[in-house]
């Protein structure tokens, strides 16, 4: 193997040059701008990371994993996980066999960017080895794996449905542009190798392009042209790439060490978010997620259009989506990035100038145990928070108590006189500090009371109790989980029922903190359990999520709609919840009987024969 | 008109003639919501923080409506946002955001 | 020619109407899913504004049903139209050819237990107005004893988003007072409370009956909307309110609560309005062709509505639309010939 010219240089390679030092200096930039915009700390913890050899190999891992071979898309859907990873995988393969075949046989152009791109085009074949039809046989390989990709790519954007899509993101003009030559690229890759197959050599895809073009045309050698549409469509992708959603290539290839250095959200578009931003690959996943979309008006406040304006600066609007959304973290858990979607919504809250200069001074004044109350049989003891939400829905903090007494377990009412809000609310609604108030009093009152179980009935507060109190020697439990094990232990016998439930996953209890079995394992103990359409980490949101701001009366009426609809599509008897706020928002409108988890475990118990 | 020198409206009076309306239709303009009420009173007597002094959003959104805003306001500084309001309200006000939006129109 | 009318729903509407429409020659078949006539007014014990009793009103509306065709304990199953006939089928198995049809489907009482803060089949001692009433009929109710302390709470499933019912239920108002009054006959010494978000007194002499409940029996009003019940450890009942006319937030402990349920529409109107094709309201209720002039005409040809079928009504409301019906299917098929 010989090279043809000489100087090692032909212009065509220029449009690819131009785009290529394009993009290396512009994600510099981006490199230099985020970790410039991080906080101290967190960008000591990133150099701390980067040194830690179990971080590493955990980034390398990820990169390979995610970036590469997309995993998490295929266990998703193997029609996409294929379409992405054969782009991406290929396309990596190509370039790295490209430069094996650079280094092995010109090593001294090994420094030129554009040589192992264009390789085939400045070398001329002399005779045949068996390592050289090696491969020339996996660079033409990969071209056909990505080629499959591509075909299935252009396939998707046409008939989004044939690959388990119902909607796709609506593209911006570059996004367009970005797309079509990232779809010329490897076609004209094919037909400018094509051309020169007959000197440059080929294998199985090549060659017999090559007779195919000296088959149909007069004078096949005139192959420049080719050349240049190749370089051309490789320099446009590049010279749009940083302003389109292809961007997510190199950014999540700096993602993925800001996460694993764990780095959170702090500002909304600066910092770690940035990354994020342009991590996004729009690729639509949170459209079908979101249980906004039952509208088609709520599309537009699903993550990829909140980002997309966030990376405008189109604040007015970044700001209607982040004060809508409900915040039930469906979109972040079904992303292929695990996007924040949630904390980049808060981060845009917490800006906002409400004006609101909460008071709660008059915690300060109230005795820690004004409003508890303690009911005494002796025995374990717990300290049960009903919430806020509790005096509107009797049947639970009733319920509780009487599966309590049956266990004969000593409990303290945290709030029967009146409730100190757990702080969830306005948590979410951004007042951050303010929040902090409330924690504190209720922190307080808990530690004052000296119970070493934290029994809560809510979702929502459970939540705030597990992230951010600091309750050091004070069990938290879900009533679930504490039921479960009342029974897994036979403290509490329970009989079963001749029913049929669905059990539906509150969000804040489900996707917030991972508890899915211990509800269903005590459900199964009771009833046969009938599985909802979408469930665990797919569920759908009740409509009565706290975390929006500003969804109307009627828009939630229609998310609510769609919910019941997923969790009565194996018609149980009852849907049976873990959280007040689901409860009260199913029962107004749901035909079958709503019940709460505390309710069915009360019914089902075997009362103890004295 | 003669003017005697005294006035005939005595200050327990709300003179609504002369209330300056302007800030409150901005919050409708925001909030359409705010002409909603219908004084039920529910929200006051399922308030968390009303267990603790005397906020009462009822109260808050009526005097908004009369033009005088600056006796009740501060009551607001008690809300915890717990949102029971919002879950009780019989005609489906989205009462934190409204608080929300009085807090932002009229800077308390 | 005698022409077939198949009048659904054997309340008050359906009694009169099938009772006009055999005046005028025509041949009513009336179909009522419970095992008796007479609907809600059947369980109820006496009505406003006078006290007349209802199994008077009753009486003397069943006293002439000759000529009428009437099966009781009958659902229908499928309606269909031919040409001119409508053809029901029922789940006695009878199926029937109508000329016309008349829909006296009247209202659902709302379920007290969906407003879950009430505590409506948590509580001991939280009733509804139709328990109320059925105590009133037969002295007996395990929920109600002795109460020294009485609260009725209005608009329970009315005038609520929440609840899915933003109307007003129209008789609940006069009902709560008539009861007020009813229970302070039975127990002089209980304190009675009402809590009310508007009093809707609209009719002839409702205002005297309130009247009568305020100086005769010293029944005491409260405007707010009861936001929440509790029981205490003694097991009696604690209502919070707000006293909107106050502006405080009032505490009252209670021996028994009467919730005034309201009307919903009828839970069986949608599954009627897809067999066939008359329209329904944003409400769940029946709309008629205008809400002024043509108040019993549907929208489809021979299809007529009665009574709370479009709506909450009064029962002289009701027994003079059904009369107003007959009329329009009298008319409807003179225009036919």
């Amino acid at each position: 193997m010989r090279e043809r010219f000489i100087s090692g240089f032909d212009y065509f390679v220029l449009p690819f040059m131009i785009g290529m030092i394009f993009v290396i200096l512009w994600c510099i930039i981006g490199l230099i701008k985020i970790i410039v915009q991080l906080e101290r700390a967190d960008r000591i913890k990133l150099y701390k990371s980067l040194v830690n050899p179990v971080i590493i190999a955990k980034n390398f891992r990820d990169l390979f994993y995610d970036s590469l071979l997309h995993v998490k898309l295929w266990k998703r859907n193997k029609v996409l996980g294929y379409m992405h990873s054969s782009i991406a995988f290929g396309w990596f393969m190509l370039i790295v066999i490209g430069h094996i075949e650079t280094f092995l046989y010109i090593p001294e152009r090994g420094g030129l960017f554009y040589y192992p791109i264009f390789f085939r085009y400045f070398m001329a074949v002399e005779s045949t080895t068996l390592k050289g039809s090696l491969l020339f046989f996996l660079m033409d390989f990969f071209l056909l794996v990505v080629l499959s990709g591509i075909i299935l790519a252009i396939i998707k954007r046409f008939r989004s449905k044939l690959m388990g899509m119902r909607r796709t993101t609506k593209l911006t003009l570059l996004d367009r542009v970005g797309l079509y030559s990232l779809w010329a690229i490897f076609p004209l890759r094919l037909i400018a190798e094509g051309f020169t197959a007959g000197v440059g050599g080929g294998s199985f895809l090549t060659v017999p392009v090559n007779w195919l073009f000296a088959s149909i045309l007069s004078k096949p050698e005139n192959f420049t042209i080719a050349w240049w549409a190749y370089s051309i469509a490789l320099g446009t992708f590049m010279m749009v790439l940083p302003f389109t959603r292809y961007m997510h290539i190199p950014a999540e290839i700096l993602l993925i060490p800001l996460k694993n250095a764990g780095l959170r959200v702090r500002r909304p578009r600066k910092g770690y978010a940035l990354a994020e931003l342009y991590t996004c690959p729009s690729c639509g996943v949170c459209l079908d997620a979101c249980p906004m979309s039952v509208d088609k008006a709520g599309l537009k406040n699903t993550t990829v259009y909140y980002i997309r304006q966030l990376k405008r600066r189109n604040q007015p609007r970044a700001l209607a989506i982040a004060d809508k959304c409900l915040m039930c973290g469906k979109c972040s858990v079904l992303c292929p990035i695990n996007i924040s979607a949630i904390d980049l919504r808060l981060a845009l809250r917490k800006q906002q100038p409400y004006n609101i200069k909460q008071d709660f001074s008059y915690l300060d004044k109230l005795p820690n145990g004004a409003l508890t109350s303690a009911i005494s049989v002796g025995g374990e003891k717990v300290l049960y928070y009903a919430g806020c939400m509790s005096s509107l829905t009797p049947t639970i903090s009733q319920s509780v108590q009487k599966v309590l007494t049956n266990a004969d377990i000593d409990f303290t009412l945290m709030d029967s006189q009146g409730t100190v809000c757990c702080g969830r609310p306005l948590l979410l609604s951004g007042r951050t500090e303010e929040a902090k108030k409330l924690i504190e009093k209720n922190t307080r009152i808990i530690k004052e009371s000296g119970v070493p179980i934290l029994l809560v009935s809510c979702a929502i507060c459970y939540r705030i109790f597990k992230e951010d109190y600091n309750l050091e020697g004070v069990q938290v439990m879900h009533y679930t989980e504490y039921f479960e094990q009342l029974a897994a232990e036979g403290v509490i016998k329970l009989r079963k029922r001749e029913l049929r439930y669905v059990y539906h996953d509150p969000c804040e209890l489900g996707r917030g903190c991972g508890i899915y079995d211990a509800p269903r394992n005590a459900l199964s103990r009771v009833a046969e359990l009938v599985p909802a359409t979408k469930e665990r980490k797919e569920s759908i949101c009740c409509g009565g999520s706290l975390g929006s701001l500003t969804l109307t009366h009627e828009e939630r009426g229609r998310i609510t709609e769609n919910s019941i609809r997923n969790l009565t599509a194996n018609s149980p008897d009852r849907i049976v919840t873990a959280c007040p706020l689901c409860m009260k928002t199913f029962s107004k409108q749901s035909d079958i009987k709503v019940v709460d988890f505390a309710q069915v475990i009360a019914e089902s118990l075997i009362e103890e024969e004295e | 008109m003669i003017d005697f020198g005294y006035n005939l409206t005595p200050s327990s009076t709300l003179d609504i003639d002369d209330a300056n309306m302007h800030l409150f239709d901005e919050l409708c303009a925001m909030e359409p919501d705010a002409l909603k009420c219908i004084s039920c009173g529910s929200c006051a007597a399922s308030c968390t923080a009303g267990v603790f002094t005397d906020v009462n959003l009822r109260k808050v959104l009526l005097s908004l409506q009369r033009g005088c805003e600056k006796d009740l306001l501060p009551q607001l500084k008690s809300c915890m946002l717990c949102g029971k309001c919002h879950i009780v309200c019989p005609r489906g006000i989205n009462t934190r955001h409204l608080i929300l939006s009085i807090c932002k129109i009229y800077k308390i | 020619m005698k022409r077939n009318v198949l009048i659904i729903g054997g309340g008050p509407a359906g009694i009169e109407a099938s009772r006009k429409i055999r005046d005028f020659g025509h041949t009513p078949i009336l179909i009522e899913k419970e095992s008796h006539l007479g609907g809600h007014l059947a369980k109820w014990h006496k009505l406003f504004p006078d006290g007349e009793s209802t199994e008077e009103l009753l009486n003397s509306l069943t006293s002439d049903m000759d000529g009428i065709k009437w099966f009781t304990d009958t659902d229908i199953v499928s309606i269909n139209k031919l040409k001119h006939l409508y053809v029901a089928i029922c789940s006695n198995g009878i199926s029937i050819q109508a000329d016309a049809l008349l829909f006296t489907t009247g209202f659902s009482l709302f379920p007290a237990e969906k407003k879950e803060e009430y505590g409506y089949g948590i509580y001991n001692h939280v009733i509804t107005n139709a328990d109320l009433e059925d105590f009133f009929n037969t002295g007996e109710d395990p929920r109600i004893k002795d109460p020294k302390v009485i609260g009725f709470v209005h608009c329970v499933g009315s005038r609520d988003e929440k609840a899915g019912n933003r109307q007003c239920s129209k008789v609940c108002c006069a009902t709560a007072i008539k009861q007020a009054c009813e229970m302070k006959e039975l127990y002089p010494d209980a304190t009675v409370y009402c809590f009310y978000m508007d009093l809707r007194m609209f009719g002839r002499k409702y205002e005297d009956l309130y009247l009568n409940a305020q100086r005769k029996y010293g029944i005491l009003f409260v405007r707010g909307r009861v936001s929440e019940v509790s029981e205490n450890i003694e097991g009696r009942l604690v209502v919070k309110a707000e006293d909107t006319l106050i502006g405080k937030p009032i505490r009252v402990t209670m021996d028994l609560l009467v919730l005034m349920a309201g009307m919903s529409p009828n839970d069986e109107n949608r599954e009627i309005a897809s067999m066939t094709g008359v329209h329904l309201g944003e409400d769940g209720f029946f709309m008629p062709r205008d809400m002024l002039f043509r108040t019993t005409e549907s929208h489809s040809k021979g299809i007529f509505f009665a009574g709370a079928a479009t709506g909450p009504k009064t029962i002289p409301e009701t027994l003079n639309e059904a009369r107003a019906a007959a009329m329009a299917i009298d008319h409807y098929f003179k225009q036919e010939v």
